[in-house]
């Protein structure tokens, strides 16, 4: 029984590390770029619930998520227009690396400087403790809710990208961005959109992140060598290919922790080694 | 007639090399004109300089009395200048329906809807919801002009859009643009086939080396003529 819970709550965690890696494959699917920076927007929007929690305790942190998805979709929209838009038609991929790095660092630095060294989480109140019995599983009540709140974000994305007119137009510019251009179509300005809605979501995994487990303002290369392992093994540019690959890293990290304790995330490491191994395009097939 | 495209005196650039010198063509309002040439003669390069797509180019282009030479492509398309660009390029992540959505963003008011590119390709009907890359090629090209007439264009231009077909599906393409042309379309192709393209348009220019070196009305230009200013003998 205790196998089937570490089961069940792998799950459970793995769609949050879905979400840390959908943004990331939104931007590689319909830019072609890689963001870099990915990690420490995650770590950014956590501070940024730290802050909020703290000048309004009364709200609960899942409450604050409404304004910080907001205010980073903005973020996003607004840092493609002014920077990524200046590189992302180079045919050159080391500048976007280069760009996005530098970023990250300057952010990092400047998320130091802000709140020092010291981790911080942000806490769930009862809701933390909570749970529910299933089948005569203990299965935690956030742990849930963060799963039923990634996978129906992962639902709305694909409405948007299947039902909407947007939708049609940012897949078109992913397949050709000259050829939209014939059709009206400003790239610039999808990829604008496609920015505020990658870090609107990796905004979110960022808030829920933090209610599991620490973090530092150095925990955005961890993020984002985590948000990295899901897309490559979803399938790079694949989103739902990111939720299959976020759970399986969340299970065989789980289950790699019943055996050893100390191993930490060496397991899911070691999943995405022998994944790129045994299937280099992803377990979605999709081609980079 | 009045002229619905004027170009004067266009170069372009790819880099330091010169694909276009001093290139001057017109199309009047309501006519096909076909643009010959063998390979690497600049006709491409001409309609990526005419959509906005070559932006290293300079001369005058005036399309429905509007300087567009500087202009972007997605502000350029939005004045009724559509383009079936050669290989197609479909959107393979789309269906053909969406596809043929896509043409209609920038919809202008016309003949040209869903259904009346369904009467003209009905085919593409039954196919609406596969992907354009499960098509034959003939059927991938249909959907493609499918694409460009969804706009409603004043202007259709349609690049290599016989090449790799066989000569039953070239036929069918071709009888397309009597409907084309009678929903108020003007058509510029350009094409390597001299005879074919020639037989369907009422002015021809023969281009080499990035220059026109031979042009004047389809019917009164003789094969032999036009042979000679294609291979520049």
């Amino acid at each position: 029984m205790i196998w089937i819970e570490t089961i069940v709550n792998g799950i459970l965690f793995g769609g949050l590390y879905g979400l840390l890696g959908v943004g990331l494959a939104l931007i590689v699917g319909v830019m072609r770029v890689v963001n870099i920076s990915h990690g420490e927007f995650i770590v950014l929007a956590a501070f940024v619930g730290v802050s909020l929690a703290g000048a309004v305790p009364t709200l609960h942190p899942l409450v604050l998520l409404v304004p910080i998805v907001i205010a980073f979709f903005a973020l996003g929209y607004g840092l493609q227009a002014v920077l990524l838009n200046r590189i992302v038609e180079r045919t050159d991929p080391f500048a976007a690396i280069l760009l996005t790095f530098g970023l990250a660092v300057v952010m990092r630095n400047l998320m130091l400087e802000g709140y020092g060294a010291d981790p911080r989480t942000l806490t769930a109140g009862t809701l933390a403790y909570a749970s529910v019995r299933v089948f005569g599983l203990a299965i935690g009540v956030l742990p849930l809710v963060m799963l039923g709140l990634s996978t129906a974000l992962f639902l709305a994305l694909q409405v948007v990208l299947t039902r909407t007119r947007f939708g049609r137009i940012m897949r078109a510019t992913a397949d050709n961005r000259d050829v939209v251009r014939l059709m009206g179509v400003n790239p610039a300005r999808v990829y604008n959109v496609v920015m505020g809605l990658a870090l609107a979501l990796a905004s979110v995994a960022g808030v829920l992140l933090a209610i599991r487990s620490n973090f530092t303002a150095y925990s955005g290369v961890e993020r984002l060598l985590l948000s990295f392992e899901v897309v490559v093994l979803g399938g790079l540019g694949s989103f739902w290919g990111a939720m299959l690959g976020g759970i399986l890293l969340g299970v065989v990290q789980l289950v790699g922790l019943k055996f050893d304790p100390n191993a930490g995330p060496l397991y899911a490491h070691l999943l995405f080694f022998v994944g790129v191994l045994l299937r280099p395009n992803g377990l979605s097939g999709a081609r980079s | 007639m009045t002229s619905l495209l004027e170009v004067e005196g266009l170069d372009a650039f790819y880099g330091d090399f010169q694909a276009l010198s001093g290139l001057a063509l017109d199309v009047r309002a309501g006519e096909t004109v076909a643009l010959v040439g063998a390979n690497g003669a600049g006709k491409t390069t001409f309609l990526k300089c005419l959509v906005g797509l070559i932006q290293q180019k300079r001369g005058r282009i005036l399309f429905a009395g509007d300087e567009i030479a500087g202009r972007a492509a997605e502000r350029i398309s939005r004045l009724g200048l559509s383009m079936v660009p050669e290989g197609r390029l479909l959107f393979p992540s789309l269906t053909v329906q969406e596809n043929l959505m896509m043409g209609a963003l920038n919809r202008r008011p016309g003949a040209w809807t869903l259904e009346t590119v369904y009467e003209l390709f009905p085919i593409l009907r039954e196919r609406r919801r596969q992907s354009p890359s499960s098509l034959s090629g003939g059927q991938q090209h249909m959907v493609a002009i499918g694409r460009a007439l969804m706009s409603n264009p004043k202007l259709l231009l349609c690049d290599e859009i016989s090449l790799g077909l066989a000569p039953m599906v070239i036929e069918q393409i071709y009888q397309s643009f009597g409907r084309i042309r009678a929903s108020g379309a003007s058509i510029v192709l350009v094409e390597q086939d001299v005879k074919r393209a020639s037989g369907a348009a009422d002015r021809v220019y023969c281009l080499l080396k990035g220059r026109v070196t031979l042009s004047g009305n389809a019917r009164q230009l003789g094969l032999d003529e036009l042979s000679r200013a294609y291979f520049g003998t």
